[in-house]
Order: structure tokens, then C-alpha cells, then sequence
């Protein structure tokens, strides 16, 4: 700090900026989340806790979204790890040939716009017919060829999958670049110390991508507690009310004009992105110390 | 005063030009403030049409249809409104959004006041007073069950008037391998028309029930025709007469399926045939037949009567040539000029109309329910159709068990309450 060659009112401009289109207006959405505001009418009256009591009652189905937003979240965060990590093993040791090709291919469902991944996969999901039934049907697993979308038992797992396939590309081109961070002689060390693969990929490699792991881990809680487009483009929320999460259901709200109500809905999510982000941050801290 | 100089000395100098024209008659220019998609071609072929016969000219102003009542309000509260005001008939919005009983002329006594439909009308009409004239063809869209008349021939079966001879007529055809009805609940919106628009059956079952429901004073949550609709429903997608994938479905399949006699019913608007004949030139329009929907025993013309009307602002300078316009255009040759001309009209809403464009089928629909007609339940009653999505939701969730219908109906009555308050509603003070 005291090395700072510039003096702080050099920031001020920056601060100005930032608190008038980022501080003031989310503070200023928190008020709102006490008022009964909606466009059918000029006044703005403040009406205490009400919106959050109507949220957390037993008989609204808000409970229910936030558990589909949980569930969305810690499915996509484990799925698409999971798949990262593995498909950048295979790409930075496995794969001989090609592995660009490769790369570009697993990153690509990442550029594509998350409306057209979606319109894509309604036809491919579509009971009757979508490939995916036609083709379950051909080689003989009529049994496999469920209602993907339209089930609401299954819909939200199929969300969750079609998120998992349009995401996995970017986390496994951020652990991909983390593994390449990974000095060869720590490998070249163990084998010598007759580590076999399982103990050279649990001894090194894991504890040296932990930093990476916490990046992608921040940017999936995060991605995945603020859903919106994937769900709202693939089922609407649907079949019902069995895939709503958070963010279609503020959206919903908004549309019926129920805009006090809505920001009351967007403080909560607030809330929660505050909590996970402060403990996934922690958790970052930790591992940098421990390094 | 600048600018008035700069006026006066414009005026001066075009003058100095030569002599106007028949400055002692000038020329009536008629000011019409309407949103996008209310002006059809026809309507515009009609105003020329009068300008070649009158000289009085129709400026029509079409304002983008998200901004048309916040434009023509801030006009309307500034004293500055134009001479004919575009607005959607509806009890609610002309009161609200125009209201007419300070900024319109009551025309409850021109010629062709007696000639509009009395359902249209009433749209139209607040305290006894008639004060718009609604030029949209309201009564063609009527929502009812197409049937392919083939399958129905083929398998035996009559168009059936109640719910059980719906179900029989259904099993009899999902048997022999059809499937019964097409329901596109994918969309979203198609499976609440078999709750709201047999509204007026509702209105029977309980007379009063819509203006109880608008002053608060009922509850859909309870009521048992309601009740018996839902549940008839839920029977049929559970009987499988949807097809096995009604979720996934769309209405745009609807034409060819129904043509092919893939499926043998769907609910559409009236004049489907036409629609079905033009997406599919080869199709048999004839070959469509239709039938009231018979959910909760319905036998009662469903009609949607607001449209959009035009109504005259009472501080215009040219009250009588607007009213001179209305009168022209209410004569059967205008009427038959406007069907003739807009494609996707059918008849219009005077007693005066000679030739509709209905099939003989439609027209006999038409006919025969002449005497026996209602308002469909999203006009009739307040905050039904800003949740028409939300309905269709509940609706879906009903059918995967995940609601009861009683349930649906709570919920349909718990946003309604939301909604009101959040209009300041003085029913729900």
C-alpha cells in the first residue's frame, strides 16, 4: 500500500462509477423487496416483511424452487467437474493425435448460444420424435426411451444434463490449462518412488490443480444458482412447476407485474450467491496459504 | 412569440404566392389515434374510399402497440386528443385506460347503434350508454372442437353434445388405433381454453357469478361446475385421449394432423377449416366439421365480443363528420367491402351483414346457438387473462399430479387477489 505511486483520489472517478450503477441500485433493489411495487399503480408503499413471509410460508411453492435451484446447482458443480477433469486427463496425457481437434470440438457447445442448445435438444428429447427415442427404439431399449422433458420426475435431470454437455468444454479448458501448470519432474519423482497412476494422480496431481478446482468450482455455484435461460428456453419451468427455479420464477413475477414480490425473490438469490461466494472465496484463501 | 412571428410572417408569405384554393371549405382532416395490428388494410381501404366520396380525409396514427396507451393517455390528460380514439372494447379498459365517460361521445343514439350485436355491444357500453363502434370481427374467432368429419364417418361416430358422449366417442376412436383429440400443452396457452372459454356455462350454473367474482364476492376455488370441468379434463389426458405426448405438442402440427385424420378433434377458432386450407392447399375445408366444446356438458356459444373500436373524443372540433364516417361505415356495402377484402375476417358484428364467409358447417354453428350465446370467462371476469399462462401451468401440473383441481382453483383465486391488489382494486380494499 505504501508503495502506491498514485494518490487515492485517482480512484474516485472509478468509485463514483460504481456506486452509482452498481452499490446504489442493489441497495436500492433491497428497498424495493419491502414495498408492494407494481406498475398498476403510482404509489410505492412500504409493506415491511410481507414479501419474504409470502416466499417462506409453507403454502407458496418458493421453498420448492429453491430446492430445484439446489439441486440444479450441486448436480451441474459435480457432473460437469467430474467430466472436465476427466476429459483434460485424457486430452493432456491419453490423447496422442489430434488433440487440438479434440479441444475445439469438447469447447465448442460452450460458444453456442444457450437458446439454440436448447431448441436443439427440445427435438432431440422429444418423446416421440426426438433421435434420441428413435434411436433407443431401433437397437431394442424401448424402456430407456422416456419422456426426457414432459416427466416431471425426470425433466429437471435432463435439464441438468443438457447444461452438463453445453458447459463441460469451458471447465475442462480451464483444468486443462491448470494441469499443464504441473511441473513433469514431480510426476517423474513419484514413479521413481513407485507411485502407480491412481497415486500420482491423488498425490500430485489433485492437491496441485486445487487452485483451478476452486475457480471452476466459484463459477459452476455461482453459474448454477443463477439459472435462468437453459430451463426457461428447454421446459419453461415445466411440465407444471416441476423444473421452476429461482431465477424463471423472479422472471415470472416480473411478468405479472408483481415487481415487489420479484425483487424481494432477487434478494434472496442475493443472499445465497453472497453466502456461497464468501465460503467458495474462503476456501480459496485456505488453499493458497496452504501452498 | 418568436415563433409566431416566424409563423405569422410563413402564413404572409405563402399567401403572397397566390390565393388558396377554397379556403372557405377547407378541407376536414379526421385524426385516428390506433395501436399497431388494429388498423388492417381494409380498414385503410375504407378510409380512402370516404375521402373519394366526402373529401374528408382519415389521418390514421399508428403508435407501436407496447407504447399505444401510455401515448394516448398522456394526449387524453393534456386536452390534446385526436378526433377518433383507437382502444380495445372491454368494460375495464374503456373505463381505466380511456375513460369514456369523461372523454367520449355517447352514441347510443346513431342509426347503427341498434344494429351492432348486443354481446359486442355491451363491450362497448358503460352505464347504459353505448360509446364505441367496434369494427373488428369479434364473433370469428370462436373457439370450439374441429373434428375431421372422415374419422367421425368412418368409425360410426356422431358429434357428441355432452361430456359422456365426448368420452364414449373418444375411447371408440382411441380403439381403433386414432387418436381421439389433439392438445398441444407444450405451448402453453391451448389446454386453458377448455377451462375459461365455456365461461358462460359457468355464468349459468351460478347466474351472476362473473360480476360476483369482479366484486369479490365469489371464489372460483369451490365452484362445482369449475370443479367438474377440471376433473373431466384430467380424466381425459389420463384416459390418454391427449395422445401420449400432449406435453411435448405444439398447436402449429395441428393443421396436418388434423387433415390427415391422424387425429380426429382439436380445439381451434371457428373458421379453422380456412386456416387448415391454406397451410394444406390439397385438404378438403368441407371435410372439417365443428362442434361446441362439451366439457361440463357446455351447449352455450362461447363469444370473446371486445375488439378493437374506435370511440370519438368529445373536445374534437369535427363531432359531426366522425359521426358522418360511422354512419358510411356501418351501411351493408361498406360492411361487405371490409369481410371481402381483409382475409382473415369473416363476418363483422351488424345485424346488417349479408354475406359472412363461414362454411355452411360454421354458419349452421352459428345459427343454431343464435339465441344461446355467452362471454367467454378471461373477458367476463377481471385478472383471468394476465394469468392465462400461469392457469395453463396449474393445468399441467394437474395433470402430472402434482396438483388436485381444487388446488387449481385456489391458486387461480389467490393471483386474481394478488393481481387486484396490486391494481388497487377498491373490490379487494
Amino acid at each position: 500500500m505504501k508503495a502506491s505511486r498514485y494518490p487515492i483520489y485517482f480512484a474516485l472517478p472509478a468509485v463514483a462509477l460504481y456506486l452509482a450503477f452498481f452499490i446504489i441500485p442493489s441497495l436500492a433493489g433491497i428497498a424495493f423487496a419491502f414495498t408492494d411495487w407494481s406498475p398498476y399503480s403510482d404509489q410505492v408503499n412500504f409493506i415491511g416483511w410481507d414479501n419474504f413471509a409470502k416466499i417462506f410460508s409453507p403454502n407458496e411453492r418458493y421453498l420448492v424452487y429453491i430446492k430445484n435451484t439446489l439441486v440444479f446447482t450441486v448436480a451441474t458443480v459435480v457432473l460437469k467437474t467430474i467430466f472436465a477433469l476427466g476429459l483434460a486427463l485424457l486430452l493432456n496425457e491419453g490423447v496422442k493425435r489430434l488433440v487440438n481437434f479434440y479441444r475445439v470440438m469438447i469447447y465448442l457447445p460452450a460458444i453456442l448460444p444457450t437458446l439454440i442448445v436448447a431448441l436443439i435438444f427440445r427435438s432431440i428429447l422429444h418423446p416421440s420424435s426426438g433421435i434420441l427415442n428413435r434411436f433407443l427404439r431401433a437397437v431394442g431399449l424401448e424402456e430407456f426411451a422416456l419422456k426426457w422433458l414432459t416427466d416431471p420426475n425426470i425433466a429437471l435431470f435432463s435439464v441438468v444434463a443438457v447444461d452438463t454437455w453445453k458447459g463441460v468444454g469451458y471447465i475442462m479448458v480451464i483444468l486443462l490449462a491448470g494441469l499443464q501448470t504441473i511441473p513433469r519432474d514431480y510426476y517423474e519423482a513419484a514413479q521413481i518412488d513407485g507411485a502407480n497412476a491412481w497415486d500420482r494422480f491423488r498425490y500430485v496431481t489433485l492437491p496441485m490443480l486445487t487452485p483451478a478446482l476452486v475457480v471452476v468450482s466459484v463459477l459452476n455455484v455461482l453459474y448454477g444458482l443463477r439459472v435462468f435461460d437453459i430451463v426457461y428456453a428447454l421446459t419453461n419451468g415445466g411440465p407444471g412447476y416441476a423444473t421452476e427455479v429461482i431465477a424463471t420464477d423472479i422472471f415470472k413475477a416480473f411478468s405479472l407485474g408483481q415487481y415487489g414480490l420479484g425483487t424481494a425473490v432477487s434478494t434472496i438469490l442475493f443472499i445465497m450467491l453472497v453466502i456461497a461466494g464468501y465460503f467458495v472465496i474462503r476456501l480459496l484463501e485456505r488453499g493458497r496459504t496452504q501452498d | 412569440m418568436k415563433l409566431n412571428v416566424l409563423a405569422g410572417g410563413l402564413l404572409a408569405a405563402i399567401a403572397a404566392l397566390g390565393p388558396l384554393p377554397t379556403l372557405a371549405q377547407d378541407p376536414v382532416t379526421l385524426t385516428y389515434l390506433t395501436s399497431q395490428g388494429w388498423a388492417l388494410d381494409a380498414h385503410l381501404a375504407l378510409a380512402e374510399k370516404f375521402k373519394e366520396q366526402t373529401g374528408i380525409t382519415i389521418d390514421t396514427q399508428v403508435i407501436p402497440a407496447d407504447q399505444y396507451y401510455t401515448v394516448l393517455k398522456t394526449k387524453l390528460n393534456s386536452g390534446e386528443g385526436p378526433d377518433i380514439i383507437g382502444g380495445q372494447s372491454g368494460v375495464n379498459t374503456i373505463t381505466v385506460d380511456i375513460n369514456v365517460e369523461k372523454n367520449a361521445v355517447d352514441l347510443s343514439g346513431e342509426p347503427w347503434a341498434k344494429l351492432v350485436d348486443p354481446l359486442v355491444a355491451a363491450q362497448a357500453t358503460v352505464n347504459g350508454k353505448l360509446y364505441g363502434l367496434t369494427y373488428w370481427d369479434t364473433l370469428g374467432l370462436v373457439w370450439v372442437v374441429n373434428y375431421n368429419k372422415k374419422v367421425f364417418a368412418d368409425n360410426g361416430i356422431s358429434v357428441p353434445s355432452t361430456y359422456e358422449e365426448l368420452k364414449a366417442a373418444a375411447q371408440k376412436l382411441k380403439d381403433a388405433g386414432i387418436q381421439p383429440i389433439f392438445e398441444p400443452i407444450a405451448d402453453g396457452w391451448h389446454h386453458t381454453l377448455w377451462f375459461n372459454e365455456v365461461g358462460p356455462i359457468y355464468e349459468e350454473a351460478t347466474p351472476g357469478l362473473a360480476d360476483a367474482l369482479n366484486a369479490n364476492k365469489a371464489d372460483f376455488a369451490g365452484n362445482e361446475k369449475m370443479l367438474s370441468n377440471l376433473r373431466e379434463l384430467k380424466e381425459m389426458y389420463d384416459s390418454g385421449f391427449f395422445g401420449d405426448n400432449a406435453l411435448a405438442d405444439t398447436f402449429a402440427e395441428a393443421p396436418a394432423k388434423l387433415a390427415s385424420g391422424e387425429v380426429a378433434m382439436v380445439v381451434a377458432p371457428l373458421a379453422y377449416s380456412a386456416t387448415v386450407h391454406s397451410e394444406l392447399p390439397d385438404s378438403d375445408p368441407n371435410n372439417i366439421g365443428v362442434f361446441l366444446m362439451p366439457i361440463a356438458d357446455n351447449n352455450i356459444l362461447n363469444v370473446n365480443p371486445g375488439g378493437p373500436t374506435m370511440f370519438i373524443y368529445n373536445k374534437s372540433p369535427h363531432i359531426a363528420e366522425v359521426k358522418q364516417y360511422f354512419d358510411w361505415l356501418t351501411q351493408p356495402e361498406q360492411l361487405q367491402f371490409f369481410i371481402d377484402s381483409a382475409p382473415q375476417v369473416l363476418t363483422l358484428p351488424f345485424s346488417t351483414v349479408q354475406r359472412t364467409k363461414f362454411t355452411a358447417d360454421e354458419q349452421a354453428l352459428m345459427d343454431k346457438y343464435k339465441e344461446r350465446r355467452g362471454i367467454v370467462y378471461q373477458t367476463a371476469v377481471s385478472y383471468v387473462t394476465s394469468q392465462w399462462m400461469e392457469i395453463g401451468k396449474d393445468i399441467t401440473a394437474m395433470f402430472t399430479d402434482a396438483m388436485t383441481p381444487e388446488q387449481v382453483l385456489e391458486s387461480i383465486d389467490k393471483r386474481r387477489g394478488e393481481l387486484a391488489k396490486a391494481a388497487k382494486d377498491p373490490a379487494w380494499k
